[in-house]
């Protein structure tokens, strides 16, 4: 998976300048001089870090990141601003930012924050990922196929849940061969952790 | 007039010279002959009277009596008042005694003049009415035939030889009559007594004449139009004999009446001194003609009071002069200074303007410097690795760039705020709206707000001063951001556009407008609304519009927010 580095300024000199700078860190840079040109290039997952202005025309810095939360957003977001001022920044770090810089700033922080932003969202994209996947297989189950999951992964013995069912044992133990196939989990332990891990996200 | 004394004098020696011959001039207005015959009986009295002397009558007219008088030819004389009182006061000559005739007014009021009408003339009363009209006299030297009337006539502001046709017709006095009759002229002036005495010969009749302005006084039996002088004197010169004068004085006194006519002593000749003093005539005829030390001497306080009042009129010219030169001088020198103040406030505002938007304008500068450093830092990586030395020659032409924008920025800022004189020139509005918006961009950075330009082509030239211009504009683009600034859509639009006699500039903005109570203040000076407003820069830029010859005015727009305009006249000469 390629981490991207996404630059968001609307002063050209300023953008052109950071691109330059974070280009030397080896990855890929792409600059964007509004917040909404950003967004036609934005989708959930991506991996990479965003080095975004506060304060632009239109959409600004701040309104971007909360347009990105809870759409499936795993780029770390490292805010750039001329002047900052307290609540501006305890908003941006409560909504999960990785970092509130003041122009001009140490090139070497701005590198290591985008350096750690990136190392950060490749986990986050693989993770989120990694749910996408379950996701993907949990909508493969049929409806007693997802019961006898369910059931199965509390632990109870086949007759029990025969009994619940009020199925055969026989037709219990196709059901869960299908489910442990189909979610590609080798045993109980493992379908349980797989259902932990999707639980509560998107 | 010298044949005549010599002839006389051949007649005085033909006599035998048994008594000391005693002189007499008579003054003979009407012939030497009538003249003799006149005094025929005093002369023989006196004779008669002293026989050791011989009198004899030498009639002489009126120059000739003069003559004979200040020649000392005669001893005594006998002549008429107004001639008595000239020889008085030229030749010292001294009255003796004065005719009295009885019947007939008293000594002191017997001469004066009738002024002679036709009664069938309307029109004619007084004195007063003989303006324009034509009068005759015997003569101009004439006492009772003429001057006493000229005194009246004086009195009632008629001059007898400007403001009527006056004529001298010579004596007798009959002729003027005659010429009353003929209606040759329209008044005659007799001596008092001879009209009543011609209507006792029967030669006039009183229902055909009228008398002007005629009046009866008690001490005469005749009418008379004028004011009534003194009989003639008998006068003796200061070369005469006292005792002999005594002697004739006495004599004269004690002659018996002769022909009605005698001698009484010597009554009062001053009214016939007011008399001449009113003509100024005779022995006051200096009156008329002054000489300038007489002036001088007689109205001294007078010209020199005009002296000093020349002199102060002069000195007050000066100081006035030397008042307004120095006035003047003021005046210019308070436009100068005061001119000077303003260039000062002008700049000053300039300065709080740029100190008003002095964190946008470190942002703008901050910008290059940090594009500046970011180049450098990423050139520097770059050069670390050895692993891209293109992007190091691209990073460092990027340098050079940012570095020659932020040389810009302070360059327009510089110009922007530095000491100078207005420097008027043809400029275009346009092109000054373009250079205000490319400041004001540096200057406000991006508070957000949306420019929009609506600039009308082919506008006229305006002769202007392309900074003070600038802050005027600058100063409403900022003054409408600042409306703007808790706005979430922020809106400017600046406007050109052709007048009536010039071109219009107008600033709006889409913010809350002006408040109605700010609308009156809005000019004057160290009035604002905002918190760290100097309150300059409206006041400012009108009086920047109005040096130009312009006007400058705020106002709210219909549709929300404020709008300011302004007028500029277009340059003189030909659209370019």
């Amino acid at each position: 998976m390629t981490a991207t580095i996404h630059v968001v300024d609307d002063d050209e000199a300023m953008r052109h300048s950071l691109a330059f700078l974070l280009k030397s860190l080896g990855h890929p840079v792409e600059s964007h001089d509004s917040a909404e040109a950003f967004l036609r290039h934005w989708r959930p997952g991506l991996a990479g870090c965003l080095v975004l202005d506060v304060r632009m025309p239109g959409m600004s810095g701040l309104e971007l990141q909360r347009h990105l939360e809870n759409r499936g957003n795993t780029l770390s977001i490292v805010f750039l601003s001329g002047h900052g001022d307290i609540p501006m920044v305890v908003r941006a770090m409560r909504a999960g930012a990785l970092q509130f810089l003041e122009k001009p700033c140490n090139d070497q922080v701005l590198l290591d924050a985008v350096a750690e932003g990136l190392r950060q969202s490749l986990d986050a994209a693989a993770e989120w990922q990694q749910t996408i996947d379950i996701q993907t297989r949990l909508e493969q189950l049929t409806p007693r196929e997802l019961a006898v999951m369910q059931l199965v992964s509390e632990g109870k013995p086949n007759k029990v849940i025969a009994h619940e069912l009020d199925i055969s044992i026989k037709t219990v133990e196709v059901h869960r061969a299908h489910v442990m196939e189909k979610m590609d989990a080798g045993s109980v332990a493992e379908l349980t952790r797989l259902l932990l891990e999707s639980k509560g996200k998107p | 007039m010298r044949l005549m004394i010599l002839i006389l004098l051949c007649f005085t020696f033909t006599v035998p010279a048994a008594a000391a011959e005693v002189r007499v001039g008579v003054l003979a207005y009407r012939g030497a002959e009538r003249a003799e015959q006149d005094w025929l009986g005093t002369l023989a009295h006196l004779n008669t009277s002293l026989p050791q002397h011989r009198f004899v009558a030498v009639p002489l007219d009126l120059p000739g009596l003069t003559q004979a008088v200040e020649a000392r030819q005669v001893d005594f004389v006998i002549t008429n008042p107004g001639h008595y009182v000239e020889l008085e006061s030229l030749f010292h000559t001294t009255r003796i005694a004065t005719v009295e005739s009885i019947p007939g007014p008293s000594p002191g009021m017997a001469i004066g003049s009738a002024v002679l009408v036709r009664a069938d003339v309307p029109g004619l009363r007084g004195l007063a009415d003989l303006r324009g009209k034509r009068l005759a006299a015997v003569a101009p030297d004439a006492f009772g035939g003429f001057r006493v009337v000229w005194r009246e006539l004086l009195a009632l502001n008629l001059d007898p030889f400007t403001q009527m046709d006056t004529r001298f017709l010579g004596f007798p006095m009959e002729g003027i009559v005659a010429a009353v009759q003929d209606g040759r002229v329209d008044a005659g002036i007799l001596r008092v007594c001879l009209y009543e005495q011609l209507v006792g010969e029967g030669q006039l009749n009183p229902d055909h004449f009228r008398i002007l302005s005629a009046r009866h006084v008690p001490e005469s039996p005749c009418l008379t139009s004028t004011r009534l002088y003194p009989d003639w004197p008998f006068a003796r010169l200061d070369s005469t004999d006292p005792a002999l004068a005594k002697q004739v004085g006495m004599a004269l006194l004690s002659m018996p009446m002769t022909d009605g006519q005698g001698w009484t002593v010597p009554v009062d000749y001053q009214t016939v001194h007011e008399l001449f003093r009113d003509l100024k005539i005779g022995p006051y005829e200096h009156l008329t003609r002054r000489s300038f030390t007489e002036t001088l001497r007689d109205n001294w306080p007078w010209l020199m009071l005009a002296a000093l009042g020349i002199l102060w009129w002069v000195v007050h010219v000066a100081r006035v002069e030397y008042l307004v030169r120095s006035r003047t001088d003021e005046l210019r020198r308070a436009h100068e200074s005061a001119r000077r103040q303003r260039d000062e406030m002008e700049h000053a505002a300039r300065l709080a303007l740029m100190g008003e938007m002095a964190s946008s304008l470190a942002h703008e500068i901050n910008q290059p410097l940090a594009a500046i450093a970011n180049y450098a830092r990423g050139c520097q990586r770059r050069l670390a690795d050895g692993s891209d030395p293109d992007g190091v020659a691209e990073g460092v032409g990027l340098i050079a760039t940012q570095a020659d924008r932020a040389a810009d920025i302070v360059k327009r800022m510089r110009s922007f705020v530095r000491k100078r004189l207005p420097e008027p020139q043809s400029i275009a509005i346009n092109d000054v709206i373009r250079d205000s918006l490319g400041l004001f961009q540096v200057l406000a950075g991006r508070a957000g707000v949306d420019i929009t330009l609506s600039l009308a082509d082919g506008l006229p030239m305006v002769t202007a001063d392309r900074v003070q211009l600038e802050q005027v504009l600058l100063n409403l683009m900022k003054n409408a951001a600042d409306a703007l600034a808790h706005r979430d859509h922020r809106q400017i639009t600046v406007t050109s556009k052709s007048a009536v006699g010039g071109l219009e500039v107008v600033v709006a903005d889409n913010g809350p407008g002006l408040p109605p109570d700010a609308l009156a203040h809005l000019f004057d000076p160290f009035f604002t609304t905002k918190k760290d407003g100097l309150g300059l820069g409206l006041s400012l830029s009108r009086s920047i519009i109005e040096a130009h010859g312009g006007h400058l005015w705020g106002e709210n727009r219909p549709e929300g927010g404020a709008r300011f305009h302004f007028l500029l006249p277009h340059a003189e000469g030909p659209k370019p």
